[in-house]
């Protein structure tokens, strides 16, 4: 018996079907007796009648068995036998359906470990993001003061708790050379939030979390394999971050990456601790977790609540603040969603097309197969029966395409991470079983959609009685589905192609922005620093100074100049001035970009100044210069310079006089427009300041000359970072170019295939028309007559397809909106190209066939009828 | 000579058990007893061709089975017709009986 049989139900049970027969042998053993036989006679005759009782019970139980599972191994076999007899059709459609579903599996996998599962911490729908931010200024500046987190943190009443963090970069000091490595300082009730305990060693003690208590560290497990080489008794060892002996008091696990995977070390803050007046000094994120059953809508209502006290009891300082809750998931994604749902729906498109494709090649195969079909159905094949065999053909090839396509989703992470290393959660990319089980969902889905019609079709009874006779006479070659099929296609990959093509436009468009300052030739890099050296702004203003006539003294340096945030690259800190001189209710207020600069910030980046001067960088009043989108937001037509203004949310910041108007530039990056913007003269380098150099020769050529010359001045401090200007502008691009790239990609395949369709529809349709061509041949009909109505044959499909597709782009790509930068999502040129691309491929693809066509020789085909 | 189940008309077979099972409860030997005694010793019904049938037509509602003694007091299984049976066994009879009027027809005609 065959092992499936065993799992199916057996409705008369075999001690039931034993008892029966038992009872039958004894009858007619009996019967046997009464006729004169010995008993042992009797019964062996009874026996011998009754015949092998095994085979017997057997076929009893094929009376209840379902037949379904036999068929459909029968239909596997045959399924595989058809695949064997036909490599050609075969291989086509499997390598199709294995770059459709690969690539749709690939991307899946993107969507589903970035947008569909939680982030990897213990119950993570409740971990929250919470920012304060004043409403009256556009943009959030969402670092929170780590006295304000810590109200918030007693007063609220919905979350477990909530911790603030800080990310820096300090140089550890115990090798043989000064490492940079990434720490956090992360407030108390940490641990508690992520619900994450270290694998090796012990938490933080409160007694490590008090002002000038013992120092400690908690080491990422990424920093405790590269540089302790998984060391199991590392814990109690010491380090030296930036000459402070640090012990090691627990290592994490592998899991935990938070705030980012470049995190090496974690080391607590005191409750509270500040380096300048307390609820200004705005330097934390803070991550809460709610309580279990707390709804985002209670947490938000209660924050606000808290929020709104704290405003009560500091006017000053809280009055005007807002509290934002959101999802860190939400936060943790970003944009990226857009991005990743548009190459979704683009491969899915593509998958579409493959699915076409695979219609159109059945279509012609089931003509080819009509004569074994017209056989089966006279010996009583059901036709039902019929159609599941051809969907199980179909279904096969899209299981070993689906297969072969897991090939490319194991590479997706890959593909994803070199594309775009700045996408969030992109290291979270790996091919597991969901990803295996949503491979088998796409081909049972491409089974049901491309193999369908075709199965229905192909079994059609009357069809294949009339055709079974007519193979050889048939003279019809026009197949409305099959041409309609190619115009779908068509279609399908001129919307995907005008995605692209406004993509690309985007990106040719942005190559040819100004950015108001010339990036060509500059160096960036950063230093190692710690908010704790901000204490003593004098000692850090010398070491400033110290830095930059360093860089002045190196050849090959013909500017130097530092900036909080690289120009061109998104960065907002953007906040509220108030005009000294006195501002009407009536107009609007004045909220503007801040930018922390040196004075030679202007010369280096060569942005012009119109009018006034550079700020000073003397120790006397304030100075500050404007650009001109500031003076036409907020001076149209009046005199700027002489104004004095005060940053709302700057509170170490007193009056600063308006002295320069500069030119123009795109300070938040180079997709978008220059914003008001205002330069506060800051010759004072803290963490995250960048330092600009502008190099005579090729940037990276100077980059260990400058290391060699800071280490000479600053043995103690680590330079890393260095990237040419231009590198950052590439990297803070990388997810548009991500988009841009695999949309291309894509289109390009759906053009390729959509074109292989035609291709292939127009021959099939050349060769059962040969005779026709022969016979109008030897008629006289001339052979450009034959290749133009061929031509035009598969071009007319095409061109109704471009504008089936046209109208289909207009309507799909306003979806592209935000995502476009100086191109109209509806742009008459790109898609005025896209589709003389299209018909320009068609043209080629439809050339061959048709030429083939006209080099029929008509006696050669008049013999053969 | 007996005629074994594969001389007999597809179908038939199923009509013969109804009809022995409508006069009555019965098991599956009785049944294979009463189509020999009652054709005279001509039809002689292999096991191997009763019991599938008798569970065929069980699935499929005409037949309904339940356990009992048989006259020596043994365990068997009793088949006694269902009102669907009951139903089945008529229109057959009726085919049949115009069948076998027709073939008769034309045996006697043509000769």
């Amino acid at each position: 018996m065959s092992w499936w049989k065993s799992i199916l139900p057996k409705r008369a049970s075999d001690a039931q079907m034993d008892s029966e027969l038992r009872f039958h042998i004894e009858e007619l053993t009996d019967e046997n007796i009464a006729a004169g036989m010995t008993p042992e006679e009797a019964r062996r005759r009874a026996i011998l009648e009754f015949g092998g009782r095994e085979r017997f019970k057997e076929e009893v139980r094929d009376v209840y068995r379902i037949r379904i599972l036999d068929a459909a191994v029968a239909n596997l076999k045959s399924a595989f036998r058809f695949i064997q007899k036909s490599p050609t059709f075969s291989i086509t459609v499997i390598l199709t359906l294995a770059l459709a579903i690969g690539a749709n599996s690939a991307v899946f996998s993107a969507i589903d470990a970035i947008l569909l599962r939680p982030l990897p911490f213990p119950d993570a729908d409740q971990l929250m993001r919470v920012d304060q931010y004043n409403p009256k200024t556009s943009s959030p500046l969402h670092l929170v003061a780590p006295v304000r987190l810590e109200d918030w943190n007693r007063l609220n009443s919905t979350f477990q708790a909530l911790t603030g963090y800080y990310s820096e970069d300090v140089s550890e000091s115990t090798g043989p050379l000064p490492e940079r490595i990434t720490r956090a300082w992360v407030s108390p009730r940490f641990l508690e939030v992520w619900a994450v305990s270290p694998m090796l060693g012990r938490e933080f003690t409160p007694d490590e979390e008090t002002l000038h208590g013992p120092a400690a560290a908690l080491i990422s497990d990424g920093f405790w394999r590269r540089r302790f080489n998984a060391d199991p008794n590392i814990v109690g060892r010491n380090l030296r971050l930036d000459g402070h002996l640090t012990p090691i008091v627990g290592v994490m696990p592998p899991s935990f990456s938070f705030p980012d995977r470049e995190t090496d070390l974690w080391c607590p803050v005191p409750a509270g601790l500040s380096y300048g007046p307390a609820r200004l000094n705005n330097w934390f994120t803070v991550i809460g977790r709610l309580k279990p059953g707390v709804t985002l809508a209670q947490a938000r209502a209660n924050l606000a609540t808290v929020q709104a006290q704290l405003g009560r009891q500091f006017p000053k300082t809280d009055g005007e603040l807002s509290v934002g809750v959101e999802p860190l998931k939400e936060t943790t994604i970003g944009d990226s969603r857009r991005s990743l749902w548009l190459l979704f729906g683009s491969v899915t498109l593509l998958l579409f097309i493959a699915c076409i494709n695979v219609v159109a090649l059945l279509l012609s195969r089931s003509a080819q197969r009509q004569h074994e079909i017209s056989v089966r159905f006279s010996l009583g094949a059901p036709r039902g029966a019929l159609i599941v065999q051809l969907l199980t053909e179909t279904f096969l090839l899209a299981l070993i395409g689906s297969g072969l396509g897991l090939f490319l989703a194991a590479a997706a992470s890959g593909i994803f991470r070199s594309l775009a290393a700045q996408l969030p959660r992109v290291e979270e990319i790996h091919l597991d079983a969901r990803i295996v089980l949503y491979s088998l969902a796409c081909s049972v889905v491409v089974t049901l959609l491309s193999g369908l019609v075709p199965a229905i079709r192909g079994t059609r009874r009357n069809l294949s009685a009339s055709l079974a006779q007519s193979g050889r006479s048939q003279v019809s070659g026009r197949n409305p589905l099959q041409w309609l099929l190619v115009g779908i296609q068509v279609a399908l990959a001129v919307t995907l192609l005008a995605g692209a093509g406004l993509l690309l436009r985007s990106f040719q468009q942005l190559g040819r922005v100004s950015p108001g300052f010339d990036p060509t030739h500059i160096l960036t890099f950063q230093l190692s620093m710690n908010w704790g050296e901000t204490g003593d702004m004098k000692k850090l203003r010398q070491f400033t100074d110290r830095i930059l006539e360093t860089l002045r003294a190196t050849p090959g340096v013909e500017a130097e100049a530092i900036s909080v945030g690289v120009p061109g690259v998104p960065f907002r800190y953007q906040t509220e001035l108030k005009l000294m001189e006195g501002r009407a209710d009536t107009e609007p207020k004045i909220v503007a970009e801040n930018r922390f600069v040196s004075a030679s910030y202007f010369a280096t980046m060569r942005i012009p100044l119109l009018a006034g001067e550079v700020c000073r960088e003397t120790d006397g009043p304030p100075t500050v210069v404007v650009n001109r989108a500031f003076a036409n937001a907020y001076f149209p037509g009046a005199p700027v310079l002489g104004h004095h203004v005060q940053s709302m949310n700057l509170g170490y910041s007193g009056a600063a006089e308006i002295i320069g108007i500069s030119g123009d530039t795109r300070e938040t990056g180079l997709d978008h427009l220059p914003v008001p913007t205002a330069y506060w003269c800051a010759p004072i380098a803290e963490p995250g300041t960048y330092f600009l150099v502008r190099t005579r020769n090729a940037p990276m050529t100077m980059a260990e000359t400058i290391r060699r010359q800071i280490h000479d001045t600053e043995p103690q401090r680590s330079v890393y970072d260095f990237a040419p200007l231009e590198q950052h502008f590439s990297d803070a691009l990388a997810e548009g170019r991500l988009r841009t790239i695999l949309l291309t990609f894509f289109a390009a395949t759906a053009l390729s295939l959509a074109c292989i369709g035609l291709y292939g529809t127009l021959s099939y349709s050349v060769n059962v028309r040969q005779r026709e061509v022969g016979l109008r041949l030897a008629l006289g009909a001339l052979r450009g007559q034959i290749i133009r109505q061929f031509l035009w044959q598969g071009l007319a499909v095409c061109i109704l397809g471009c504008l089936a597709g046209w109208a289909l782009a207009w309507v799909s790509t306003r979806l592209m909106a935000g995502l476009l930068y100086g191109v109209s999502p509806n742009d008459v040129p790109t898609l005025s190209a896209v589709i003389f691309l299209v018909l320009a491929v068609a043209a080629i693809a439809s050339l061959i066939p048709a030429m083939r066509a006209a080099r029929v020789e008509p006696m050669h085909v008049l013999r053969d009828e | 000579m007996p005629i074994e189940k594969s001389d007999l008309l597809q179908g038939t077979l199923d009509m013969l058990i109804l009809k022995i099972v409508a006069l009555g409860p019965v098991h599956g030997y009785g049944i294979s007893l009463r189509i020999r005694q009652i054709s005279r010793e001509v039809l002689h019904v292999q096991q191997g061709s009763l019991y599938p049938a008798l569970h065929r037509l069980e699935k499929r509602g005409w037949l309904q089975a339940e356990w009992g003694a048989s006259d020596k007091g043994r365990q068997a299984k009793f088949y006694k017709l269902s009102l669907k049976g009951r139903k089945q066994l008529e229109s057959e009879e009726s085919n049949w009986n115009r069948l076998s009027g027709a073939v008769a027809n034309i045996m006697q005609t043509a000769q």
